[in-house]
């Protein structure tokens, strides 16, 4: 029997039976379109979030102060090993170390004659506006001085100084923050927001002036972008280094770009194919139907069966038959899933460009196979029933 | 025909179709099992929740001082704002009628040594109302002094986990510790199994509020928690509160009132919506297997050509064949939602014995809905095969021909 004669059996004989087929079709297609689709919104949130992080470059490491796990929280603590401004400082010059983002952050009461606003306070540097890819749409930035006598300047995020000052113009008026007062040099871009934190409705002033404001001696956090010459384990060390040698010993902590990443790419994966679990659930039953109906059409075609022996067919033959039935049941069905949720991802893609849903290769490539693979699951044990069958019984049977 | 003959009926047809029963019955099972257990899943994660609030004591308000205007903004978690929320706040509170407990609490990283061992550890400088706000004791040992507020006094209670490292099984209280730049005695050790919503009560070290007030060498508060009465009335409460820090806080009202009550609400919201949505993801299975009920009827109708003549011949209405072919799917998906209501039981139980902690349960209503829910897809994918099966004309399906 040639490769093409067995696949126009096996095509005619699903073609003999359109109803049932298509049936059996439906059902497989809908476990794979839940599966696909629920394992597409798991890699939209994760390409969401990792785009959300690596906006600001991938060369980063954070360094806060306490070599304690904190759940995140570590720069917010009181500490009683700082890490101070003049720290700081001593990183900008590590070799290698391109950009410098000292971080105090609290919330405080910005003041204009007559208006007034609770809303977050960075104090950070110069280089933050960079860094952070957060552009002035009016006047400048922080300006590059002192980081331990900066003047009192502020720059307001968009959807404060439309809070503030309306449509007036901002620059050069003064701002009362948290009681000190603050000449306002730049108006940023809308932004956005980033891991919940509106950075529009907020307040940038300088790192030291925010420490007095909020009375502490030391930063939350200090930002180091550093040359994609330089290696990550490089620059640990060198950052290490400097700090043991400023402190004595190792009382803070470094997180890397690369480290955060992965843990967050592994917590996000997990959701991906949780999603892809729960949808394999439907698939599971959409399996079985294809076993059920497999058992009948064997049943009904004993005599079809004992034709082909007789005619010279051996059992491995029956037997492929029967399961490349099954298995082109269970790709047809897998192909019309995939068909149906391209469809919808391009749909979602255009109504609500929002929502975050992506279709990854690998996760359709896998629904194929596995489609395959419950075919043929499904498939050996009435293709195996077939072959039992002796060629004399099988033919008397109608 | 009676009922009880219509049983009957099914059931030899069951029997004569073993294993494709036992398939329909596996795939519906399938299905009513996984809306059940993915349910509890998400059941059991609210309950989880709810476990952990509740071990917080009731009637619980959490103040964290700052505030943010910022719609949709979270609460200012960092706790640093211009003007501190101090002791003596927390003090002018506790006077309140309404107020049972106040606990202030400052919280950091310090580095905490016996000897040569030496661990990085979380440090809360409080009153002996923290624990008892958390409904926890010190086994051994006493709890943090009276004077908590107003003494700098040089004593420590651990945490159990903290007391291993750093002691063993050695007697930690009466030692000394180092804490930061100072030496304090230990003077109790807290209960085991405090796992309590953002900090494990094993792994920290507690010391009065006054001493972590020197110790970070700031009086700024990091929370305060506000225990109440169990009858007051929570909104006026925080009115009160807002008002008397406005008072002492030259008119301004810079801090924000979390209620325990709106934070488990939150939690019982997104969780109940997630339990919801997984239930539905796990119907899709029902569809799936409402799809293959269809199938085998419209198969098991043209099998039974003949058989549904003879009924015809002998005086069955069409109303009475439509009648026996859904009361077999129903049947079927009867027999097959029970078995799944009962895997699925039987598996919550067991993964209750395995993890305690977590509480899976089904949620009142998943389990009828399951069952409902597979009834109506059994009668729904059964009507069309079933009409089929009504329509037919008795004299060409005796005959076994087609239309």
């Amino acid at each position: 029997m040639r490769p093409v004669d067995f696949i126009r059996w096996v095509l005619k004989a699903l073609w003999m039976q359109k109803v049932r087929t298509s049936l059996t079709i439906l059902g497989f297609a809908i476990g794979i379109t839940a599966m696909v689709t629920l394992s597409s919104l798991g890699e939209g949130l994760r390409q969401f979030v990792l785009e959300e992080f690596t906006q600001f470059g991938s060369h980063i490491v954070a360094i806060n102060p306490g070599k304690t796990e904190t759940f995140g929280m570590a720069g917010i603590l009181n500490t009683t090993r700082p890490l101070s401004l003049q720290d700081a400082i001593a990183l900008e010059r590590v070799a290698g170390v391109e950009k410098m983002v000292p971080l105090v952050s609290g919330t405080a009461q910005s003041k204009v004659l007559g208006r007034s606003r609770y809303t977050n306070v960075y104090g950070v540097g110069h280089d933050a506006s960079e860094a952070w890819r957060m552009p002035v749409a009016q006047g400048n930035f922080l300006p590059n001085e002192s980081l331990e006598t900066p003047r009192a300047f502020a720059v307001l995020g968009h959807d404060l100084k439309q809070e503030l000052f309306g449509n007036e113009p901002a620059l050069g008026r003064y701002v009362h923050v948290g009681g000190a007062r603050f000449r306002v040099i730049g108006v940023i871009l809308p932004k956005g927001d980033f891991m919940g934190a509106d950075l529009d409705d907020a307040i940038y002033i300088p790192a030291n002036r925010a420490l007095q404001m909020f009375n502490r001696e030391s930063l939350m956090e200090v930002d180091i972008f550093y040359s994609p010459a330089v290696a990550t384990e490089v620059i640990v060390e060198r950052i290490k280094k400097m700090l043991i040698s400023r402190h004595g010993f190792e009382d803070f902590t470094i997180t890397t770009q690369d480290e955060m990443l992965k843990t967050m790419d592994n917590i996000l994966r997990i959701l991906k194919y949780a999603g892809a679990g729960l949808g394999a659930i439907s698939l599971l039953v959409g399996g079985v139907g294809i076993a059920t109906i497999l058992m009948i059409t064997v049943t009904e075609r004993t005599a079809e069966v004992g034709l082909l022996r007789a005619l010279g067919c051996t059992r491995a033959q029956v037997r492929n038959m029967f399961l490349g039935e099954a298995i082109t049941l269970g790709l047809l069905g897998g192909i019309a899933g995939v068909f149906v949720v391209v469809l919808l991802v391009i749909t979602v893609a255009h109504l609500i460009p929002k929502l975050p849903i992506a279709l990854s290769m690998d996760i359709v490539i896998a629904a194929l196979l596995v489609s395959m693979l419950i075919g043929l699951v499904a498939g050996v044990n009435p293709a195996l029933r077939a072959t039992r069958l002796s060629p004399i019984d099988a033919l008397r049977a109608e | 025909m009676l009922l009880i003959d219509q049983f009957h009926f099914n059931w030899r047809i069951f029997k004569r179709h073993r294993l494709r029963t036992f398939l329909m019955l596996l795939a519906v099972s399938i299905g009513v099992a996984a809306v059940v257990l993915l349910t509890s899943l998400g059941e059991g994660a609210r309950r989880y929740v709810d476990a952990e609030f509740s071990s917080l004591g009731s009637n619980l308000v959490i103040i964290f001082p700052g505030r943010n205007e910022t719609t949709g903004g979270h609460p200012p978690i960092f706790g640093t704002s211009p003007r501190d929320l101090t002791i003596e706040d927390s003090i002018a509170l506790g006077h309140l009628s309404a107020v049972r407990r106040v606990a202030p609490i400052i919280v950091g990283t310090t580095n905490v040594s016996v000897g040569s061992l030496s661990r990085d550890l979380i440090t809360v400088g409080t009153t002996r109302e923290f624990l008892d706000v958390r409904d926890m004791s010190v086994t051994i040992g006493k709890t943090l002094p009276d004077d908590a507020r107003e003494i700098a006094s040089a004593v420590c209670v651990l945490g159990s986990k903290v007391k291993h490292e750093l002691f063993g099984s050695r007697k930690a209280v009466g030692e000394w510790v180092r804490i930061g730049d100072r030496r304090m005695r230990v003077i109790g050790i807290i209960e085991e199994g405090g796992q309590s919503i953002g900090m494990d009560m094993a792994d920290i070290v507690m010391v009065p509020v006054q001493t972590a007030v020197q110790l970070f060498n700031s009086p700024a508060l990091f929370r305060l928690m506000l225990e109440l009465q169990t009858t007051a009335d929570v909104e006026r409460v925080k009115r009160r509160v807002l008002a008397i820090i406005r008072e002492r806080h030259e008119g301004e009202e810079d801090i924000t009132l979390v209620t325990q009550d709106s934070l488990l609400q939150a939690f019982n919201n997104i969780l109940s919506t997630l339990t919801l949505a997984i239930g539905a993801i796990g119907a899709i299975g029902l569809l799936v297997a409402g799809v293959l009920i269809m199938n085998i009827s419209l198969i098991s109708v043209s099998q039974r050509r003949q058989e549904i003549g003879l009924l015809k011949a002998i005086g069955g209405s069409s109303r009475q064949i439509r009648a026996l072919f859904l009361g077999e799917s129903l049947m079927m998906v009867g027999m097959g939602a029970l078995a799944g209501v009962a895997v699925a039981i039987a598996l919550v139980f067991f993964s209750r014995q395995l993890w305690p902690v977590f509480p899976m349960t089904p949620p009142s209503w998943a389990i009828p809905v399951a069952v409902i829910l597979a009834m109506v897809t059994g009668v729904l994918f059964s009507w069309l095969p079933a009409s089929r099966a009504a329509r037919l004309d008795p004299v060409l399906a005796l005959r076994g021909q087609q239309q």
